[in-house]
């Protein structure tokens, strides 16, 4: 029996576990004489933790910070020995986020990847995504779930932190089970194309935070659409639960499925649906990723568009996106300026008696006038998270 | 004893005596500057020799003697190697080495440095050479690091008096004029080493390139150059940026670029006629290309950028965004182009660039400056020379005439360089201090030295995420176990020179790891 996981790139480590007449641990890296005692503490307590008996464990380090070692020796524990326990020796506490708080950006970075994962949580988004899906190859979805959880054990997000799972006949009840001990804020249902599908994720989420002790936790759901099947019934799937807060667009699957090029037209039809279907159902909804990393006038040309159609943030696959689609989503001075201004106008008329609502000679009617409302209210949520 | 800062400095380093570090700007030169002997030369004298070891017979080279000479061509150089091995096989012995810096191709002095052949190194010494003095290898006194403005001043002023100044010249008339811009194999304006070769006993240049008189520019002249030695390659200028100068695509880099030029935005010194520096690490070269687009943006036209010259400052001055360049050495082979091409591009000795004894520093007219840091300590220290683990792996270059002359000096580093953090209780080494020092930018906030009310008041006004740096600190220490510490000895194997020649610190020998 012998298991090796992990990489040799920056920011990752390799561990192998091999039976053994004794145990040991073998630690290697680049600076030992500064690291190598801190490394041996960190493999140490969770060696212990995870019961290794008659193993030996090799640790070759390649940079990688504590979360990303303990969470590869768990991989190679639960590898090597399918008892190996996956819970963690102290579960975070991360409080449950605002149900209609901003939602501009979702960040999206690969579950599997230590250095795109270190000081993700530094970048500003809105939602961070922690990818278990597409990003990660079938050998790689075990380790992929195991760092996940380790990373949300013990990174502080000012922001929503979201694990975008993979779908749950495919390993997604498994993602569950080790990621939700990290206590994400909400979980990404891939290929959403039902409302079964989004009600039998909620009842293995209520399961699973019940066995954790979470019984006052709610973990959001965002239903991921990107099937012709899941467009067509996004009305159903934005009032399946009322965990669901936000539905996402994934154009690309989309566009795959349906044999469509990816263009405004062609994607038109399923954009406006998910607006209006989420609209309906008081939810919030948001746009595919633009995959140009390259063209940022493209992006802010396209996050434009976007929240014309009613979209309240759109996928951003590098954190380089994020104030250019922040900037889109967010209220502009003027549009704050004119919002204040009908405030200001229904106030006066209603200190006046008045019954209707003027504003330079023109009627403000209640649709208007609650619009404004809402774009102030949302202003000051952003100013309020200090959020750029 | 001990300096300004609290650090233990030695009194004596070899035979000259120690002035220790009093402040950034506390001493003052006093009496007249170094001076060379007169020389007759016939009108018909043929200056060019057919070797290097010709030259060494020329120069009269013998045990003990000072030899100096340029790191233009950075890890591509071939002379050092070639003189330092010709010294040896004719037994010479108990040089002292005096590099602007030295790089891993010349890892085979190590060896000369143990068999005696070389005593001593003034001078940068960026990676295997400084690894291996810095665990006590056999140099019988301390090496000196000093930054460039502070090895002109070393010249000048008369600390180091040159035996031989060795001069790789990519252009050369058989009188002794010559350049680096021109020629075969171009690295770059020789005005780094214009005082060498007029302070030196003997001046040789070594050229691959011997063209008709006279050359121009004229970087060396004629009146300076004793001896000329045509050889077949003095570098390759492919290896000029040697590894530094890559545009990062780290989103962590970038971040701290992009939070850097927001900064600098916030500062309200972006406006007509601004100026700045940045180095050549991956988030200065991202900075520099967002300076660029922000000041594009404003449609503000810059005053000049400093260099070491590279692509990305060499693309400002094109597109207009910034008059000159001024710039001491070049970092890639676009600067080299445009020091030949643009007229605004101006090369400039480290004498005009930082010399504190001196009537006028380039650095001094510099609004901003973004450089880097190995560490970075609570007190706004920064050590560029040593890492964590106690090695000396740099140079000192412009770090402390940049940032004493800035009017807003930042340091761009990551919080964490694997496992080890950059921003520690206390340097190991300080080789610029915290009064010079007023942002440090990371991806996890922006901390303002506190005498920099007026910049924290801006910046968090812009929404800027402004931290202490014990903040900052504890959120990367959360990360990983708190690393070990080397154990130093007693021997000093370095002294860093504070640009005005006081001792700010120095580097101990290595014994092994707490």
């Amino acid at each position: 029996m012998s298991v090796r996981v992990g990489t040799d790139s920056k920011g990752d480590c390799l561990v192998e576990i091999a039976a053994a007449e004794v145990p040991d641990l073998n630690v290697s890296t680049k600076n030992a004489g500064l690291l190598e005692a801190g490394l041996r503490n960190v493999c140490r307590t969770w060696l212990e933790h995870l019961n290794t008996e008659n193993e030996a464990v090799t640790v070759a380090d390649f940079g990688a910070v504590d979360y990303v070692i303990r969470a590869r020796l768990e991989t190679a524990a639960r590898m090597a020995r399918p008892q190996a326990t996956s819970r963690l020796v102290e579960m975070p506490s991360r409080e449950m986020s605002e149900r209609d708080r901003p939602r501009r950006s979702r960040l999206y970075v690969p579950g599997n990847n230590p250095r795109l994962l270190s000081g993700i949580e530094v970048h500003g988004a809105d939602c961070v995504l922690l990818d278990l899906e597409d990003s990660v190859p079938p050998d790689g979805k075990l380790a992929a779930r195991i760092l996940v959880k380790h990373l949300l054990a013990s990174i502080r997000f000012s922001e929503e932190v979201w694990v975008r799972i993979n779908p749950l006949d495919a390993g997604g009840i498994e993602d569950l089970e080790d990621i939700l001990q990290g206590q994400p804020h909400g979980v990404c249902l891939p290929k959403a194309e039902s409302a079964d599908d989004v009600r039998r994720l909620v009842a293995e989420l209520a399961r699973i935070e019940a066995d954790l002790g979470f019984a006052e936790r709610r973990t959001w759901v965002m239903p991921i659409l990107e099937t012709a099947r899941g467009i067509l019934r996004a009305e159903e799937i934005a009032v399946a639960d009322e965990r669901v807060v936000i539905m996402a667009f994934g154009a690309e699957d989309f566009t795959r499925d349906v044999g469509a090029r990816r263009t405004d037209t062609a994607l038109l039809h399923a954009r406006a649906q998910i607006v209006l279907a989420a609209k309906a159902a008081g939810v919030q909804a948001s746009d595919t990723v633009f995959a140009d990393l390259g063209d940022m006038e493209g992006l802010a040309a396209e996050s434009a568009d976007a929240r014309g159609l009613g979209f309240d943030g759109k996928g951003a696959i590098n954190p380089r996106q994020i104030a250019t689609i922040h900037r889109a989503f967010s209220p502009t001075e003027e549009e704050l300026a004119a919002a204040r201004e009908v405030v200001a106008a229904a106030r006066e008329a209603e200190t006046r008696g008045l019954g209707a609502v003027s504003l330079n000679g023109r009627m403000i009617d209640q649709p208007v006038l609650e619009r404004a409302r809402r774009l102030i209210t949302y202003a000051s949520k952003l100013s309020q998270g200090g959020r750029s | 004893m001990r300096n300004a800062l609290g650090r233990e400095v030695p009194e004596r380093i070899g035979e000259r005596s120690v002035r220790p570090f009093e402040g950034a700007f506390a001493t003052r030169p006093a009496g007249l500057k170094a001076a060379r002997f007169q020389k007759f030369t016939p009108r018909d004298e043929d200056k060019v020799l057919p070797s290097i070891e010709a030259a060494l017979d020329a120069t009269e080279l013998s045990d003990g003697m000072t030899l100096s000479f340029h790191h233009n061509f950075r890890d591509g150089d071939f002379l050092v190697n070639q003189v330092i091995d010709a010294c040896a096989r004719r037994g010479v012995r108990g040089l002292r080495l005096f590099p602007t810096a030295l790089f891993p191709v010349h890892r085979p002095l190590i060896d000369h440095i143990k068999n005696g052949v070389i005593d001593r190194i003034e001078g940068s010494m960026n990676g295997p050479i400084g690894a291996f003095v810095s665990q006590g290898g056999a140099l019988r006194q301390p090496a000196v690091l000093r930054s460039h403005g502070g090895r002109w001043r070393a010249v000048e002023a008369g600390d180091v008096e040159i035996d031989v100044a060795f001069i790789a010249a990519p252009q050369v008339d058989p009188y002794g004029n010559a350049n680096g811009i021109n020629g075969k194999t171009p690295c770059g304006p020789l005005l780094f080493v214009a005082d060498d070769a007029q302070y030196a006993r003997k001046t040789v240049l070594v050229t691959n390139d011997l063209a008709p008189y006279p050359v121009y520019p004229i970087e060396i002249q004629q009146g300076w150059v004793d001896h000329i030695v045509k050889v077949d390659e003095i570098g390759d200028p492919g290896s000029i940026a040697s590894g530094t100068l890559q545009l990062t695509k780290s989103p962590t880099r970038l971040r701290i670029a992009q939070l850097t030029v927001d900064a600098v935005v916030a500062s309200g010194l972006l406006v007509d006629g601004f100026s700045f520096q940045g180095g050549a690490g991956g988030i200065s070269l991202a900075a520099t290309k967002y300076i660029g687009d922000e000041m594009a943006k404003a449609g503000i036209v810059g005053s000049f950028g400093m260099g070491g010259g590279t692509t990305m400052l060499v693309d400002l001055l094109h597109r207009g965004l910034i008059r000159t360049i001024l710039d001491g050495q070049a970092f890639d082979l676009d600067a080299i182009r445009s020091l030949r091409e643009d007229a605004a591009h101006v090369a400039m000795d480290p004498g005009m660039y930082a010399n504190y004894d001196s009537r006028g520093c380039a650095t001094y007219k510099l609004d901003v400056a973004f450089l880097g840091a190995t560490e970075v300590d609570l007190n706004f220290n920064v050590n560029v020379n040593t890492h964590s683990d106690g090695l000396l792996l740099h140079g000192i270059g412009g770090h402390q005439d940049v940032a004493a002359g800035a009017s807003m000096t930042m340091i761009t580093v990551p919080t964490l360089r694997g496992r080890i953090p950059v921003i520690v209780d206390e340097v190991t080494t300080v080789t610029t201090p915290g009064e010079v020092i007023d942002v440090i930018v990371t991806e996890r906030g922006i901390a303002v030295n506190p005498r920099r009310e007026d910049l924290i008041d801006r910046f968090r006004a812009a929404g800027l995420p402004v931290k202490s740096l014990e903040e900052i600190k504890a959120e990367a220490d959360r990360l990983v176990q708190p690393v070990g510490k080397p154990i130093f000895g007693d021997e000093i194997v370095a002294a860093i020179e504070w640009r005005d020649g006081t001792v700010i610190d120095a580097v101990r020998k290595v014994e092994g790891y707490e």
